[in-house]
C-alpha cells in the first residue's frame, strides 16, 4: 500500500526511510522457519509477507504495534489459524499445521494472550487440559496424580499458588498468567509461543515469568517466541528481536546489536510513513 | 484459643461466660461453618429447600410419608430426572435443547411403527433410541457446524418432530407394544372358619420387557438412579465432562487449548436426545399407551429444564450438576404431589408451582452469591 503511494514522499518535510521488508533468512540449527506467510480476514490484511526463523534454544522477541499482526502470526504458528499462503518448516521439514492438536503433537505449545484458561476448572485441571492423566482401563481422570504433578511443576518453577484445587477464576491476573506459562513450560514441547506473557502482571510477577524464561533458556531444551510490548523486557530476556510492522517483518537483529532508541525509531518512522501515505491519498495537508 | 489457657483475651467482651459458654459458642460456630460448607455445594441449597418442602408436606398431611405415596410420586420425578440430566450437559455447554419434548413424543411412536413392521421388541427399542440419537446429531450439526443458535435449531426440530409424530400416528393414540397387561384367573385356596374354599381371583401380568422398560413399579426410579450416577461420573470424572465445562466456561480458550469444541457440543446433543428417547419409551410402556399430545410434550420439556435449573445448573453455561438435576426433579415432584395431597384446587396448582419455583430460585441465587462472595470460608 505505502509503496503505491511512494510519490507522496515528495511532500515530506523530512526524508522518511522507505519500508524495510526482511526476507527469509535461516540458520543451520533452526527449529522453526516460516517463509512468506500471508493472512487476510475479509478486507483486513493481517500479515502481508512474513518470514522468520527460530534457532534451537533461542529466545526470539516479537515486537510490533497493536494490530501489526503479532497475534495472528502466533495463531498461525500454533495451528489455530491457517495462513492464506506461505510455508512453515519444522526442523527443516515443511509441515502443514492442521490444528492446535496437530501443532502440539509436533512440539509447539502456546500461551495465548487470553490465556486459554477455563475459569470454572481447577488449577490442576487447567494445567493438564488436553493432556489429562487418566486411569486404565476405565478412562476416569486421575485427579490425584494431576494434583501431585501440578504441585511439583509449580514448585519447580517457583510459582506460589496456595491452593491448586480452586477454580482459576479465584486467582489474580498474575497467578493466572503464571499458570498459563507453567502449563506450557511443563509440557514436552520444544517450541514455546508466548503471546504477551507479561500482560496483567505486577512487577514482581512479571520478573517471576522472566526468570522462568531465563531458566528455560539456560536448560536449552526449548526455543521460545515471545511477544512483548516493553522494549526493556525484550532487550533483557531475548537473544534476538524481530519487529513486525504493518504485516511484515521490518527488523531482525540480535538484541545485543540494537537499542531502545533504534526500536522506537522504527515505530516512529512507520507512523510518519503512514501519515504521508494518508496525505498522498487524500491530497490535502495534515492538520 | 485464649480460653483454653484460662486467660481471657484482653478486650474480650464477656469473659464471665467462661470456657463452657465459649465452647458452646464454638460448637455452634462449627455447625454453622459446616452448614455453610454444605451450602457451598452446588446442590446444597436445593437439597435444603427440598427437605423443607418435604417436611412441610409430611407435617401437614398424613399420607405424604407412606410407601403408597412414594410410588405415586415416582412418575412425577424419575422421568424428569433423566430428561434434566441430559439437558444439564448441554446447558453447561452454554446450549439448550428444546427438542427433548418432541423426541420424547416421537420415539415411542417410532417404536410402535417398527413393531408393527415386524421388528421385535428389544431391537425396536434400540432402533428407536438410535433415531432419537439421530435427532441429537441433527441438532448438533446445525448448532456446532452450521452455527445456528441452539435455541433456534432445537425449536425447529421441536416443531418438526412433533409434526412428524402427528403424521405417522394420524393423531391417534396407540397401544405401546410389549406393554399389554394380561389378566389370568387363578384359583386361590382360602381358609375361612376352618373350611378350605377355593375362589377364583384375577391377576395382572406384565411381561419382562415391560417390567424392565418402565412398567415395573421401580423401573423408572432404577433407570433414573443408574443414569444419574453414570452421567455424574461422566461429568465430573472424565474428559467428556471436563471438556463440557471447558467449552461452556470459555469456548475460545478451550478451542485454543485444543479441545474439539464442535465434537463436544455434538456429542452432548446426542446424549441429551438419547435420554429423551429413553424416557419416551419408559413412559409409553408405563402408561401402556401413547397419546400424540404435543402440548403435554412441551410441558414436559419445560419441567425438565426447570429441574435442571432448580438443581443449580446455570442457563448461561459453564457450571452444573447432574445430581442437582435429580434433586431439582425431586423437588418439583414433591411439590406437585404434596399440593395434590393437600387437595389444592387443580386450577391453583400451576400457580403455586410457578411461585414455588421462583422462590426456590431466589434462595438458590442468594446461596450462590454467598458461595462466590465469602467463598469456602
Amino acid at each position: 500500500m505505502s509503496r503505491a503511494c511512494a510519490p507522496g514522499l515528495a511532500l515530506a518535510e523530512r526524508p522518511v526511510p522507505a519500508e524495510i521488508v526482511v526476507g527469509p533468512s535461516s540458520a543451520a540449527d533452526d527449529v522453526l522457519r516460516v517463509e512468506h506467510i500471508a493472512k487476510r480476514f475479509g478486507p483486513v490484511t493481517a500479515l502481508r509477507d512474513v518470514s522468520l526463523h527460530l534457532r534451537k534454544g533461542e529466545v526470539l522477541g516479537l515486537l510490533g504495534d497493536n494490530g501489526a499482526g503479532k497475534s495472528t502470526l502466533i495463531k498461525i504458528l500454533c495451528g489455530f489459524q491457517k495462513p492464506d499462503s506461505g510455508r512453515i518448516f519444522l526442523h527443516g521439514k515443511e509441515v502443514e499445521l492442521k490444528s492446535v492438536d496437530d501443532a502440539r503433537s509436533r512440539g509447539i505449545e502456546t500461551v495465548y494472550q487470553d490465556l486459554a484458561l477455563v475459569d470454572e476448572l481447577s488449577v490442576f485441571h487447567n494445567m493438564f487440559l488436553r493432556r489429562e492423566h487418566v486411569h486404565h482401563p476405565l478412562p476416569l481422570l486421575a485427579n490425584h496424580l494431576m494434583r501431585k504433578d501440578t504441585r511439583k511443576a509449580l514448585d519447580d518453577i517457583g510459582i506460589n499458588i496456595p491452593r491448586i484445587d480452586v477454580p482459576v477464576a479465584r486467582l489474580s491476573g498474575g497467578q493466572r498468567q503464571a499458570i498459563a506459562v507453567a502449563r506450557t513450560a511443563n509440557s514436552d514441547a520444544d517450541i514455546l509461543l508466548l503471546d504477551e506473557p507479561l500482560a496483567a502482571m505486577g512487577a514482581k510477577e512479571g520478573s517471576m515469568i522472566l526468570d522462568l524464561v531465563a531458566r528455560l533458556k539456560r536448560e536449552g531444551r526449548v526455543s521460545i517466541v515471545m511477544i512483548l510490548h516493553n522494549y526493556i523486557h525484550v532487550l533483557e530476556a531475548c537473544d534476538r528481536v524481530n519487529m513486525i510492522q504493518d504485516g511484515v517483518i521490518a527488523l531482525d537483529k540480535p538484541t545485543a546489536e540494537t537499542s531502545v532508541e533504534e526500536l522506537t525509531e522504527i515505530v516512529v518512522n512507520e507512523y510518519r510513513r503512514a501519515r504521508l501515505a494518508n496525505q498522498g491519498a487524500a491530497r490535502q495537508p495534515a492538520e | 484459643m485464649a480460653s483454653a489457657t484460662g486467660v481471657p483475651a484482653s478486650g474480650d467482651p464477656a469473659p464471665a461466660t467462661g470456657a463452657q459458654g465459649r465452647r458452646g459458642w464454638s460448637v455452634g460456630q462449627g455447625a454453622l461453618g459446616l452448614f455453610k460448607r454444605f451450602l457451598t455445594l452446588r446442590e446444597g441449597s436445593i437439597i435444603v429447600v427440598t427437605v423443607i418442602v418435604a417436611l412441610y408436606f409430611a407435617a401437614s398431611t398424613d399420607t405424604f410419608f407412606t410407601t403408597e405415596n412414594f410410588k405415586t410420586l415416582l412418575p412425577y420425578f424419575a422421568p424428569f430426572a433423566i430428561l434434566a440430566a441430559g439437558e444439564v450437559f448441554l446447558m453447561i455447554n452454554g446450549e439448550i435443547d428444546l427438542s427433548i419434548g418432541a423426541v420424547y413424543l416421537f420415539t415411542p411412536f417410532l417404536f410402535y411403527e417398527l413393531h408393527n413392521g415386524g421388528v421385535p421388541l428389544l431391537p425396536g427399542v434400540i432402533i428407536a433410541m438410535i433415531a432419537a440419537a439421530g435427532v441429537g446429531v441433527i441438532n448438533g450439526f446445525f448448532t456446532a457446524i452450521i452455527g445456528v443458535n441452539s435455541f433456534i435449531t432445537t425449536l425447529g426440530t421441536l416443531f418438526a418432530f412433533e409434526g412428524l409424530t402427528l403424521i405417522i400416528s394420524h393423531a391417534q393414540p396407540v397401544a405401546t407394544p410389549g406393554a399389554q397387561v394380561t389378566t389370568t384367573t387363578v384359583n386361590v385356596e382360602h381358609v375361612v372358619n376352618g373350611h378350605h374354599i377355593v375362589l377364583p381371583e384375577t391377576v395382572n401380568h406384565i411381561g419382562t420387557f415391560a417390567r424392565i422398560f418402565g412398567g415395573g413399579t421401580y423401573s423408572e426410579l432404577i433407570w433414573a438412579l443408574v443414569i444419574i450416577a453414570v452421567l455424574q461420573v461422566l461429568l465430573s470424572r472424565t474428559r467428556w465432562g471436563l471438556y463440557t465445562v471447558a467449552v461452556g466456561s470459555n469456548r475460545l480458550g478451550a478451542s485454543e487449548a485444543g479441545v474439539r469444541v464442535r465434537l463436544v457440543i455434538i456429542r452432548n446433543f446426542i446424549l441429551c436426545s438419547t435420554c429423551a428417547g429413553l424416557v419416551g419409551i419408559l413412559e409409553a410402556v408405563r402408561a401402556t399407551s401413547v397419546q400424540p399430545d404435543t402440548a403435554g410434550a412441551n410441558a414436559i420439556l419445560l419441567e425438565a429444564i426447570s429441574a435442571a435449573v432448580i438443581g443449580g445448573t446455570l442457563l448461561a453455561g459453564g457450571s452444573g450438576t447432574v445430581v442437582g438435576a435429580l434433586i431439582g426433579a425431586l423437588f418439583l415432584g414433591i411439590l406437585h404431589d404434596g399440593l395434590v395431597l393437600q387437595g389444592v384446587n387443580a386450577n391453583y396448582l400451576a400457580l403455586y408451582l410457578g411461585l414455588a419455583i421462583i422462590l426456590a430460585m431466589v434462595i438458590n441465587t442468594y446461596v450462590a452469591r454467598v458461595r462466590t462472595g465469602s467463598g469456602l470460608g
